[in-house]
């Protein structure tokens, strides 16, 4: 099991992460959420043990680790813009298994193995000018499978792929994992995948695990609109309206419960009313229980409801629908 | 003008006439030049490395050195090491004084610091995610090194290419540890002053065009050592 315990981590004097633990547990997935500048990033470096943490531990089966080699080859990051080595792909993706010794044979049983899975043979004999930011990303998630560690940690790894891409990604991930005890802590700003490939769905704000359920969070900027608490914050092409005594820099955050799904607007005290279509259901347990709705109402924003209600709106990816949630439904920190 | 075309003249006719004293002095600019490199770049691009990547106390200061000595005078240093290596001097001892040896101290004390500035601004222009990637596929500290050198190798190629050319070009410290000694210690630069000095125009330019070619024929053979250079 990887952790970070009691870590406190610093730039310049600023405080990017605090976190009182943080656990990746042998063979599970976890997705980080949260908006930019939230800390994901900082802490896959720092679980990844490329980055001491200011304060605090970091345990590797309960051992304190350091950035030691013997600790570093059982975790293994691909950042969100990966980068390949001034060499073709097929020796990009050999890097990690040759600094280990392994055999020719061996590497290129590797090699073919992980390429084919991910759809890449074509790809490498090129170098890395002659590939798109996609196939980069495809190639460096390859070249850490190819390594085969015990904790894989993936920033934003779809953010440059195609729907496709994506799917066979995921895909190899969770062939990967039925085939052998992987971790994988994945950073991603995309909660409808997050919520279908991941086992615990964790938010990150403002460096802090988020005490909320990590959907709709946002970065905002709370302008004051008249007397009162009411506020106002621009959020993608929409206007949310929150009561709070903040102004300036905030986070908010929606609870996915508190939304209100239906297909006409509802003549009701809700602040925000938002008309947009679905673009997505997920069941994270087939045949019951909550399904979370994803809409596109000029921001994407998540409600849960139940089996029954998704019947009766007829919901369905492209369906039209209306999203309405009350002022003092929005938590603000 | 005259005077130039007569020069040119003169230097062409002593290239290719094979003259004994001419190829002499430059073999002996070649030896120094290329010893003094080797061991500059082999001291100083490692310590270029250990300034860009790690952090240790004093880093800053020791970069400042550095970088300060990078505009250090010829003469200067040329002085200090002849206070050092003259009989009285502490390293008197060693007999180095008007030697060859001695000009390749001076050239090496010279190229040290441009090796090390020069490489420690070539690996820090090297992209921070190719070291991070390295490390996070499990290279060890040479490995990552290395492949952090592999990515900023035509920059350390213009590091040796720039040494060589500042030990080769070098006249300060040569002519006052080396003393121009005819046969001896008699390199490119001394010669081309001493024989500027005396009226020989041609004779010292034609060793000026040898400077020249020794410096193209170096930056020649790098080129074909970096290969073809594919990114």
């Amino acid at each position: 099991m990887l952790e970070l315990v009691g870590v406190r981590h610093e730039y310049d004097g600023r405080v990017v992460l605090q976190l009182e633990r943080f656990a990746v547990p042998p063979g599970t997935a976890i997705a980080v959420v949260g908006p930019n500048g939230s800390g994901k990033s900082t802490l896959l470096r720092l679980l990844a043990l490329l980055e001491r943490p200011t304060q605090g531990r970091v345990l590797l089966d309960g051992a304190v680790v350091t950035a030691s080699r013997a600790a570093r080859r059982r975790v293994t990051l691909v950042e969100q813009r990966p980068i390949l080595f001034r060499a073709t792909a097929r020796e990009n993706i050999e890097f990690g298994l040759q600094v280990r010794g392994v055999g020719r044979a061996e590497v290129n049983r590797r090699v073919e193995n992980v390429a084919a899975r991910l759809g890449i043979t074509p790809l490498l004999g090129r170098r890395r000018h002659e590939l798109s930011d996609g196939e980069v990303q495809r190639l460096a998630v390859a070249r850490a499978l190819a390594v085969e560690p015990d904790v894989l940690l993936l920033d934003e790894p779809a953010s440059s792929a195609d729907r496709a891409a994506a799917h066979t990604l995921y895909r190899v991930l969770a062939e990967e994992r039925a085939r052998r005890p992987l971790a994988v802590c994945l950073a991603s700003h995309q909660l409808e995948d997050a919520y279908r490939w991941a086992d615990d769905v964790r938010a990150l704000a403002d460096g802090q695990l988020s005490p909320v359920t990590p959907e709709n969070l946002f970065r905002v900027e709370l302008i004051a609109a008249g007397s009162g608490d009411l506020k106002h914050a621009c959020v993608g092409t929409v206007e949310i309206v929150a009561m709070t005594d903040k102004t300036g820099p905030a986070i908010l955050a929606v609870p996915a419960t508190d939304i209100f799904v239906s297909r006409e607007p509802l003549a009701s005290s809700a602040r925000n009313t938002f008309q947009g279509r679905v673009t997505g259901l997920t069941r994270r347990r087939p045949g019951g229980g909550a399904v979370h709705v994803t809409a596109d109402v000029g921001v994407e924003l998540i409600a849960v409801v139940t089996e029954e209600a998704v019947r009766e709106l007829a919901l369905a990816p492209g369906s039209p629908v209306v999203f309405s949630f009350k002022a003092s439904a929005v938590r603000v920190f | 003008m005259d005077f130039l075309a007569e020069g040119f003249r003169r230097a062409l006719a002593l290239l290719f006439s094979g003259d004994a004293e001419v190829y002499g002095i430059a073999l002996l600019t070649l030896k120094i030049g290329v010893i003094a490199t080797v061991l500059a770049c082999g001291l100083g691009i490692p310590l270029g490395f250990v300034l860009a990547t790690r952090a240790f106390w004093g880093r800053r200061a020791a970069l400042t050195v550095v970088n300060t000595a990078l505009a250090f005078p010829t003469v200067v240093l040329g002085l200090l090491l002849y206070g050092l290596l003259s009989r009285r001097g502490p390293l008197g001892v060693v007999g180095w004084l008007y030697t060859w040896q001695a000009i390749a101290l001076g050239d090496l004390l010279l190229a040290l610091p441009i090796a090390a500035a020069l490489a420690a601004a070539a690996v820090q222009g090297v992209d921070p995610r190719v070291r991070r990637t390295a490390e996070t596929l499990g290279a060890g500290r040479w490995r990552t090194a290395w492949t952090v050198a592999r990515e900023a190798r035509f920059a350390l190629a213009a590091v040796i290419t720039t040494a060589f050319g500042h030990v080769v070009a070098e006249i300060g410290s040569a002519m006052t540890v080396g003393g121009n000694i005819r046969g001896q210690t008699r390199t490119l630069t001394t010669a081309v002053a001493l024989y500027t000095s005396q009226g020989d125009f041609g004779l010292a330019l034609a060793l000026g065009l040898i400077l020249l070619l020794l410096a193209l024929l170096v930056n020649v053979a790098l080129q074909a050592l970096q290969g073809r250079g594919h990114a």
